[in-house]
């Protein structure tokens, strides 16, 4: 960006930037020398001469052996001293505007990249190839942009509207700051106000009245100490209130939210059904070993909940009552583990019966 | 998730489940490699010793050489040795009752006993050190709190050192499980609903109707009778069988209930199996009543009859003979793989205190020199 047209020439005083190539006339002669391009060819001339030729209508560039037809509307400023890169810019441009598929539209992140990849090739294609290989990039260029119209225009859309919630976030930004700005400024003016007010009572007082001159001073003193604090505080609760209600406007780096996926409750067993089979749990049991604990304050004050107990010993009382181990243990002397295991490590230690004994054997720990 | 399904979660179940030949197999495998070892390892004390007598200007090499006996090594079949940890677990319930700890501490210690000599033998490892180790193991997975050192001294002549010496050789021999599913809370519960059963117009099973006609007679005092018996026998017989590595704790909790009280066990099994659901019912009973008879076999008096203390001795002496030489000190073989390790341990400490002063001086450093008055 630093290398504008102006800029470079006083960086190397480069004298094609003095002349211009088709009328030949400098700088020196003519101090307003503006020189312009068209994206067809990126042959540069002065204003003069883009006024001269094309004026009347579209013509061939008059640079020899170029004999592009350039209409007037084409030609404009460069941005960049170097016309290549200039060149580069503007093709990365139109084919940003095909290619602008989103990195939350693929599935992964290889995919994004790999996308982003061929994307890459093709630019190179436009910018560096030969004329084949840039006729074959338009082609394609072409073909995808005939065959995507819908999702280019709708990220087009959405880029539109992130760049229009970007601007306008700023701007309530901008908006917050100046307000507060403004607040801090009121509020120094009223402190200095009442201070000026509190010493000018002081003075009455000191005048008028005949108690001792020491004390009123002091006690002026601390009211105005007491003022300022209370002001501070009600700032304080003032801002915090105002940052609770802006916090949106306020705070950078916020992500956008989502449109709003209703979430479901929180399941810590993953939607399993622990419902018992065997018996009814009831709320509470007539036991003479608890009816002590159900009153006893040391008991009940720590929030141990009797249920809990009932739960687990009624569950314990139920649980593997039809698990019948010689009839499920013989299979398993092969290392053959129950499909109840969840991680293939706990598999192995399991399975592994016959070896683990071995290995017991063999492997002491001294 | 039925009931049956998380049990089936659990390590007792996937781990230390055996059906009774599968068991057996086991032990006897561990035996035979066991008693080979002891051989290997008596010549090996023997060649040394053969050696040193040679040179003889090591003569003191003789604290172990001195328990070899001369002769073919008489080693422990399963059986005999089957008998000693069972002996041996008798004798940890009796500890327990010196430390005065709850059943439950006493119920995990005797597990982790027999599931550690499933795959150990008793030549290799005395049940003398690794009973501590187990009933020390069991006050801490049981949230018993027990200081080390009180609870050497409790014991009696032993150190700390001692109980700690079989730590990691036990915990490798429980495959690093020491979740120990018992019945007793199982029982509790039964006991609960059997109570409100008799009492209160409650349902069986979910969905299932009110039970009200089909009750025992006079179901309250029954409940309340068979719930010390069963108790009983849960605390003393289903710890010193193999009930545990056979039977799930629900079953073992409901064979106990049924020696205390047949017809009532019946009565709820079947009010929870509805006969109509197929051959559950009857399997569940079948399965009880081994379990039962299982837990009616086994003889739950501490002390033990003259002819088993003969029996005991005569193992005893037998054990002594065949031990294996080389895993007799735990200690000193703990304390020698430890200052094997030691080397390198050394070095790493020294480091440490040094990174430690250095920062220190920095720490000090920070806020420069203390300013002088």
């Amino acid at each position: 960006m630093m290398l504008r047209n102006g800029a470079s020439k006083s960086i190397d005083n480069n004298p094609s930037d003095d002349i211009c190539p088709v009328c030949k006339s400098n700088r020196y002669l003519n101090p307003s020398l503006q020189f312009l391009i068209n994206t067809e060819c990126y042959h540069k001339m002065c204003s003069t001469c883009v006024d001269r030729i094309f004026t009347s209508g579209p013509a061939s560039c008059p640079v020899p052996y170029c004999g592009k037809t350039l209409r007037k509307k084409g030609f404009h400023k460069a941005f960049f001293g170097d016309l290549k890169v200039e060149r580069e810019v503007d093709i990365r441009k139109r084919v940003g505007s095909v290619f602008n598929r989103r990195q939350d539209e693929f599935e992964t992140l290889r995919d994004y990249n790999n996308y982003l990849d061929d994307v890459e090739c093709l630019i190179f294609d436009l910018v560096q190839g030969t004329k084949e290989e840039k006729a074959k990039a338009e082609e394609r260029l072409k073909a995808y942009r005939e065959s995507n119209m819908g999702d280019i225009e709708e990220n087009r859309r959405a880029g539109l509207e992130e760049v229009e919630m970007e601007k306008r976030r700023e701007k309530a930004e901008k908006e917050a700051a100046r307000q507060r700005r403004l607040a801090a400024l009121r509020e120094e003016e009223e402190e200095k106000l009442d201070v000026a007010k509190s010493k000018r009572d002081v003075l009455e007082r000191l005048a008028t009245s005949n108690e001792d001159a020491n004390r009123i001073t002091q006690q002026a003193q601390k009211i105005i100490l007491k003022k300022t604090s209370a002001r501070r505080t009600l700032a304080e609760s003032a801002e915090s209130n105002g940052s609770a209600r802006g916090s949106g406007l306020t705070l950078r780096g916020l992500k956008k939210k989502e449109a709003p996926i209703v979430e479901k409750p929180y399941d810590p067993f993953g939607g399993m059904d622990f419902t018992p089979s065997r018996y009814v749990l009831q709320d509470d049991y007539d036991n003479e070993w608890l009816s002590n604990a159900k009153s006893d304050m040391r008991h009940m004050a720590g929030g141990y909940s009797l249920h809990e107990y009932y739960a687990r010993t009624m569950f314990e009382a139920f649980s593997g009552l039809g698990v019948f181990i010689e009839d499920e243990a013989t299979g398993r002397s092969l290392p053959a583990a129950p499909a109840s295991i969840g991680t293939a490590a706990a598999a192995e230690a399991s399975g592994g019966e016959v070896k683990i004994e071995h290995k017991m054997e063999l492997d002491d720990v001294f | 998730m039925s009931e049956d399904e998380r049990y089936r979660t659990s390590t007792q179940y996937r781990l230390w489940s055996y059906t009774p030949e599968s068991l057996l197999a086991l032990r006897s495998t561990t035996n035979r490699i066991a008693a080979d070892r002891v051989r290997e390892a008596v010549r090996r004390v023997r060649e040394a010793r053969a050696l040193s007598s040679a040179d003889t200007s090591e003569a003191e090499n003789g604290r172990s050489a001195s328990v070899i006996p001369q002769g073919e090594v008489d080693c422990l079949t399963v059986d005999e040795e089957l008998k000693l940890v069972a002996w041996y677990c008798r004798q940890t319930l009796s500890l327990g009752d010196h430390l005065k700890v709850p059943t439950d501490v006493k119920a995990t210690a005797i597990q982790y006993i027999k599931r550690f000599y499933i795959t150990n033998s008793v030549m290799t490892y005395h049940p003398t050190d690794i009973l501590r180790t187990a009933l020390f193991f069991a006050t801490k997975t049981e949230n018993h709190y027990f200081r080390l050192t009180k609870f050497a001294d409790a014991i009696g002549g032993t150190k700390a050192e001692d109980v700690l010496a079989s730590e990691f050789l036990l915990t490798q021999g429980l495959r690093f499980t020491f979740d120990v599913r018992h019945p007793f809370r199982a029982l509790e519960g039964a006991v609960m609903e059997l109570q409100a059963l008799s009492r209160g117009d409650l349902p069986a099973v979910p969905g299932g109707e009110d039970v009200t006609g089909a009750r025992p007679q006079n179901m309250e005092r029954k409940v309340r009778d068979a719930h010390g018996k069963a108790r009983e026998y849960l605390k003393t017989s289903a710890l010193l069988t193999d009930a545990y590595f056979h039977f799930t704790p629900s079953q073992i909790m409901m064979a106990a209930l049924m020696i205390a009280d047949k017809e009532l066990t019946q009565w709820y099994i079947k009010c929870k199996f509805p006969a109509t659901a197929g051959t559950l019912q009857e399997k569940i009973l079948i399965t009880v009543e081994k379990c039962a008879l299982m837990l009616k076999e086994v003889d739950t008096s501490l002390e033990s009859s003259a002819t088993e203390k003969k029996e005991l001795g005569a193992l005893s002496k037998k054990l002594k003979k065949c031990r294996n030489p080389e895993k007799i000190d735990l200690v000193g073989l703990l304390r020698a793989k430890r200052e094997g390790e030691g080397g390198a341990d050394e070095k790493v400490v020294k480091k440490r205190k040094l990174e430690r002063e250095q920062s220190a001086k920095e720490g000090e450093d920070l806020f420069g020199p203390e300013i002088k008055k």
